[in-house]
């Protein structure tokens, strides 16, 4: 995959979050950027024809970088904790306003 | 001995869980004990190897070869930030500290926060200061919207969200820094820095890497979050904030400054404009607030603007240090003292706020004791960094009065808090907050040292004399009252009358997209910046 494609799946994240009117779509849109960085980071460490990094083989010349696959499965856990998090918070936020629309939650301020 | 980074970051983490499992009301002394184990442990580390922090080196599960392995590091600069943060958790486990009623869930969330704090300030490892970012962001949202109302809950998904954003483009710059470099140790980056081709790729990440920065510091374009997190979160939540956690920003600019040094981008006039604005931004905002919470998280954004206006260049770098550091703990024990106030009176409101000195004549002195010292008087340590910034600003006209008037601006917010002082006595019920004035003393005390005694602990610890700047000088009161006078002016003349203006600039909202979008035009005008430069 061209790491083109992925700045592209990155641009389309970023006019998404710059856009959108609903909590949900904005956590989504977060979720492609992530997507798009992911794709990026292991199509920097990949080559067309090599092996899987696990060395018991043997292969140690045909392999692909290790690292960027180790750091990817980081931010995936991190992506999913923070989209989990925030439609945890759509929901609170869906109970207390009755809508999930960043204009319609606001103006009614109560005291905390 | 030099497994004590990890140490610090384990023992808070593995306190936080011991509290989470065994939910009972003593759980309170075993946070005490990690706190203590914490500072002596951070005492005895940084005994044992001042001056020589290169041998201290620590490279988890023995990596140590092929700058692959997460490493953590220390300078005197990461030992000053982790004192200033201990102490800053101190005073906040002290001032939440009730006998009898302990929220071990708060407590936890609490504790988790510091031990990942610490390793945001010691790690030597670009992705891991990303995991420390993200997970700095995603239990600072859990505990602004502790309280579960819904303006703590919407402020708690803004902050997530734009947080998120702001994480991701410095993920991507990491990404693209591995692509040049084959690593993402900082140390042998920085190292790497000057002789590396790939010029324009480096200078992607840096841009990107910088508006991340942006972000999480609250400058200029991006710094909607900041309010409205720190206005509704608790007053204890909002001195760690404003105290520690928009340091962060603060911390990874100096450090991504250092790693990017060599490669001598020419950013300095461009962070000095966006410093301006973000404190220009603060304090017109600040000064139009009567919720006292917004007032206090508005003024932390010029204070930020004034640390950024020193962090850029060389000669008041120094100033910008010494502000991060009086600025943690003034703006600490303002926010401490307000939640005092907002829990004594039920109000946030500072037009219904009357009779302080006669209720509260102990809080009221901290209090004023903290907007002396954030207005910059001579004798409290506002005074110094301000005094340092803009006698080393002297030789441009322009950028001495520019920062003249941000002072001024920034004063006018105190200058409107200050009606809360006057009138007849209004309170009728009992107080019980002697216990939660133990850790104002200590912060006032703090303010103090640092306005009297500056010269010695600053000579001890950056190696940098400042004996320059004397607070006894008839020029530096001078100073102080013009501008005590201007601000009063302002408030007086203008903002007191609750004019049209005042009226439509308290109720300015950014909503998220608009945030979002100022980010993307922030990264392009950055990029803009360096392409034609």
């Amino acid at each position: 995959m061209n790491p083109i494609l992925t700045f592209v799946v990155i641009l389309i994240g970023f006019y998404g979050i710059a856009t959108s009117k609903n909590i949900i779509k904005s956590v989504f849109c977060l979720t492609i950027i992530e997507s798009g960085i992911i794709l990026l980071f292991l199509n920097l460490g990949n080559y067309e024809g090599g092996a899987i990094p696990i060395l018991s083989n043997g292969q140690i010349d045909t392999i692909v970088d290790p690292l960027p696959q180790a750091l990817m499965i980081t931010t995936i856990v991190i992506g999913s904790t923070v989209t989990a998090l925030s439609l945890m918070l759509c929901i609170k936020l869906f109970h207390h306003y009755g809508s999930i629309d960043w204009a319609k939650i606001l103006g009614r301020e109560d005291l905390s | 001995m030099i497994n004590i980074p990890l140490l610090l970051v384990f023992i808070p983490v593995v306190a936080a869980i011991i509290i989470y499992i065994f939910k009972n009301r003593w759980m309170y002394f075993l946070a005490f004990a990690a706190q203590i184990l914490v500072t002596v442990l951070a005492v005895a580390y940084t005994i044992h190897y001042w001056g020589d922090f290169e041998s201290a080196m620590l490279f988890i599960g023995g990596w140590s070869e092929g700058d692959i392995g997460i490493s953590l590091r220390n300078d005197p600069l990461s030992i000053s930030f982790l004192f200033l943060s201990i102490f800053s958790w101190w005073m906040v486990l002290i001032y939440k500290f009730e006998p009898g009623k302990t929220d071990n869930t708060f407590l936890f969330f609490l504790m988790f926060l510091q031990g990942v704090f610490l390793g945001l300030l010691q790690t030597n490892d670009l992705f891991n200061l990303f995991v420390f970012l993200e997970l700095t962001t995603i239990i600072v949202t859990i505990l602004v919207a502790y309280q579960k109302v819904g303006s703590s809950i919407r402020a708690g998904v803004y902050y997530l969200l734009l947080n998120t954003a702001g994480a991701l483009a410095f993920l991507v710059g990491v990404i693209l820094l591995y692509n040049v470099f084959g690593t993402i140790n900082i140390e042998v980056i920085r190292n790497n820095m000057a002789g590396m081709g790939e010029y324009n790729i480096i200078q992607l990440a840096f841009v990107l890497m910088m508006a991340a920065v942006t972000v999480k510091a609250a400058l200029f374009p991006v710094f909607t979050w900041l309010p409205k997190a720190h206005g509704v979160a608790q007053s204890a939540i909002s001195a760690l904030l404003s105290g520690m956690i928009v340091k962060a920003g603060i911390y990874l600019f100096i450090r991504l400054n250092q790693m990017f040094a060599l490669a001598e981008f020419g950013y300095q006039d461009f962070f000095f404009a966006i410093g301006v604005m973000t404190a220009v931004t603060g304090a017109v905002f600040a000064m139009m607030q009567t919720n006292i919470k917004l007032l206090l998280a508005y003024s932390t954004l010029s204070q930020v603007g004034i640390i950024i206006i020193g962090l850029v260049s060389m000669e008041t770098y120094h100033g910008g240090l010494l502000h991060v550091f009086n600025h943690a703990l003034f703006k600490s024990l303002l926010f401490l003292g307000a939640g005092i106030i907002i829990s004594v009176y039920r109000t946030k409101d500072i037009t219904k706020i009357r009779g302080l000195w006669r209720s509260m004549p102990v809080v009221s002195l901290l209090m004023i004791a903290g907007m002396l010292a954030i207005s910059g008087a001579p004798f409290f340590n506002g005074y110094v960094s301000k005094a340092f910034i803009s006698t080393s600003l002297a030789d441009s006209t322009v950028r001495y009065y520019t920062f003249f008037l941000i002072n001024i601006g920034s004063t006018a917010a105190f200058i409107k808090l200050a009606q809360i002082f006057f009138g007849p006595k209004m309170l009728s019920y009992p107080m019980r907050h002697t216990a939660k004035m133990i850790p104002l003393f200590f912060i006032a005390a703090g303010c103090f040292a640092l306005g009297n005694f500056y010269v010695p602990i600053f000579d001890r610890f950056f190696g940098v004399d400042l004996s320059d700047i004397r607070a006894f000088s008839l020029s530096a009161f001078f100073d102080y009252f013009v501008t005590l006078a201007a601000a009063f002016a302002i408030v007086w003349f203008w903002v007191r009358k609750d004019g049209r203006i005042v009226r439509e600039l308290r109720k300015v909202h950014i909503s998220f997209e608009t945030a979002n979008y100022m980010f993307v035009l922030y990264i392009v005008a950055l990029g803009v910046v360096f392409v034609v430069w």
